[in-house]
């Protein structure tokens, strides 16, 4: 039993203690710029009462939402060919080669697309040959989108791909044997079959742009702001500690609950409708 | 005159350089029940799988019906199979998966239900229509995989190996019913399996494998008793192969000279020629075995070796003078009268008509 404690040490040390702190902190007041500690209910009424606040959640809501379903969109024909058209060799090789972005920051890789999504970057001058664009993507939910697909793609191929090709072969052969279609397959055997791994695909998808604030600070210029943006505006408003932390605890929180959501829906035993 | 239903010509099927099925040639007719038989790594799996339109052949022509299936899919074709891992879908319940079949082909919803509850019933699966697949005992699902490939009423019933993961007593039990279900339904059930008593308890006639090409077809009594050759002779039974010269020849009876004497030994279909090498087979069945010298035509003297239990039979390994190898199968009973001791001596003999000369070497 000893050697898990320095696990648990560790987690109540450096996440169980903070997170009570940072509820502890979301009751403070600020003063003349000045924090002191309370237990005032101020910073959730105003914050939680405000336009701007809900217009950021219901933003970061969609924008992780819709990053979760089109990664998992674009990645499902890749994992599918990674997991049903190639060797085992050669799938193993790509997932390698899907992990290789995760090397270089993910800060350079943005300042990467920064040039490419430019008004005079490559993406409008590949355009500008069709004597199209120049399209405005840099500084607008665009770009931000963008930033999370360069941020999770690769991650949920991975993820995906692994589910995949852990299928029984004799199943999808059954389904062909019983007259099955090939894409009929697809949507009636294979995604069923695969249904935990895409699950957990776009939840990771979903907590990672949810809570991102690289791609919407460097490629969405912060207009308008998701929740992330809003935190970092906060603190920097005259030391608004406290009602960032109104935000922080509002994310985990709805983090929280996809989270348990998902799992649930992942591993649902068949049958319990 | 029964109707060829399934036609194998010249089939071959390579994968890189390995040949897997190699140039084989055999029909089916018509609600026959056929066991294709053979050890791990013979082809038969691949054979069926080619019948399915799961893999393709390399060369030669696979007909159904008459008509050629080389290029058809395998969801254009009306072969259902029962899976060796059954292949059920484990996100559906037992209705869903008896159903699906019918939903491919587009039954309307009402009529595949009603259909799909037919077979259910009569597997006897009534009570667990909305049981998921992933909650049933073996025998349960093994059942369900028959009802899911036989709920379209095909006229062959393809089957890999299906009661491989069953206990031993339900396996027996299952081979009564899947004989009984064939005889109900008259369709042709082509059935593959490495168990010599799955194959010979059930089918009509044994396709014997070996090394990709087939070795023997023929009902089970007929391979059981006069096998085409030494792979057979070892592969099938309780075989006894003895190799010698041929001395002479009487009509059907050949007489051999072997290091361990002069015997006599049937050859109703091929003649062996004079002085020419060649083998024979006795059942280990058709031995006996006694202490004294018995008062026979063909007998030999052994060394036992060992013994084998197998219910009220008992298998005896002994070994000649010269080394060869013999399997006798006696009755538990008889044995008590022996008094078996390892290493004592003991006279076997068989009777000229049981003991058959091998065809290949002929």
């Amino acid at each position: 039993m000893l050697w898990r404690a320095p696990l648990l040490i560790w987690q109540i040390l450096f996440f169980v203690v903070p997170l009570f702190f940072l509820v502890y902190l979301s009751f403070w007041v600020v003063k003349n710029y000045r924090m002191t500690p309370a237990l005032d209910p101020v910073n959730w009424i105003k914050m939680l009462s405000r336009d701007y606040f809900w217009s950021a959640y219901g933003l970061t809501l969609t924008m992780a939402t819709v990053a979760a379903l089109l990664v998992s969109l674009l990645a499902f024909p890749a994992a599918y060919t990674l997991a049903f058209k190639v060797s085992a060799r050669v799938r193993q090789l790509a997932v390698f080669v899907l992990i290789i972005p995760f090397f270089t920051s993910y800060l350079v890789r943005i300042y990467a697309w920064q040039t490419l999504l430019a008004e005079n970057g490559v993406i409008n001058a590949f355009f500008s040959l069709l004597n199209l664009g120049p399209f405005t993507m840099l500084n607008t939910p665009i770009g931000t989108m963008v930033g999370y697909i360069a941020l999770t793609l690769p991650l949920v191929v991975i993820l995906q791909t692994i589910s995949l090709a852990n299928i029984d072969r004799s199943l999808v052969e059954a389904a062909h044997n019983l007259g099955c279609g090939k894409l009929r397959t697809i949507l009636t055997v294979i995604i069923p079959l695969a249904k935990n791994g895409i699950i957990i695909g776009m939840v990771f998808c979903f907590i990672l742009s949810f809570g991102d604030f690289v791609s919407p600070y460097y490629l969405g210029g912060s207009k308008p702001p998701t929740l992330s943006i809003l935190i970092i505006d906060t603190t920097k408003a005259g030391q608004q500690w406290p009602k960032a932390a109104v935000v922080a605890i509002t994310m985990i929180v709805t983090l929280f609950i996809v989270a348990i959501a998902a799992v649930a829906a992942a591993y649902k035993r068949p049958g319990t409708r | 005159m029964p109707e060829t239903q399934v036609e194998f010509e010249n089939v071959s099927r390579h994968f890189g350089d390995f040949v897997a099925v190699d140039n084989i040639d055999f029909a089916i007719d018509r609600g026959e029940f056929i066991a294709l038989m053979g050890p791990s790594g013979c082809g038969k799996t691949t054979t069926l799988r080619m019948l399915a339109g799961l893999d393709k052949p390399t060369s030669g022509i696979i007909r159904l019906s008459g008509t050629v299936m080389n290029d058809l899919g395998p969801q254009q074709r009306d072969t259902p199979m029962v899976w060796q891992s059954l292949a059920l879908f484990p996100f559906l319940d037992v209705l869903g998966n008896v159903e699906f079949g019918l939903k491919m082909r587009g039954v309307a919803a009402d009529e595949r239900k009603k259909r799909a509850l037919e077979w259910i019933e009569r597997l006897g699966l009534g009570e667990f229509v909305k049981r998921q697949v992933t909650q049933l005992s073996g025998g349960q699902r093994q059942r369900v995989a028959l009802a899911r490939a036989l709920v379209t009423e095909p006229e062959i019933l393809l089957l890999d190996e299906p009661l491989s993961a069953l206990d031993a007593h339900l396996v027996v039990r299952m081979q009564g019913e899947l004989k009984r279900l064939q005889a109900e339904l008259g369709i042709t059930f082509f059935y593959v399996t490495h168990s010599q008593s799955e194959a010979f308890a059930m089918a009509d006639r044994v396709i014997i494998m070996n090394e990709g090409r087939i070795a023997q077809i023929g009902a089970p009594r007929e391979i059981y008793r006069t096998p085409a050759n030494r792979f057979i002779a070892q592969f099938v039974g309780r075989n006894n192969i003895i190799n010698g010269t041929v001395s002479s020849i009487a009509g059907n009876m050949a007489t051999f000279t072997t290091p361990i004497g002069n015997f006599e030994a049937a050859c109703p279909s091929v003649q062996p020629a004079e002085r020419s090498e060649a083998s024979f087979v006795v059942s280990g069945d058709l031995m006996k075995i006694s202490k004294m010298r018995p008062d026979t035509k063909n007998q030999v003297e052994c060394t036992l070796i060992s013994e084998e239990f197998v219910g009220s039979f008992v298998t005896l390994f002994l070994e000649s003078a010269d080394a060869t190898e013999f399997k006798v199968e006696v009755q538990q009973r008889e044995l008590e009268q022996l008094e078996l001791t390892p290493g004592g001596t003991f006279w076997l003999s068989w009777e000229s008509g049981h003991a058959y000369v091998l065809p290949e070497n002929a």
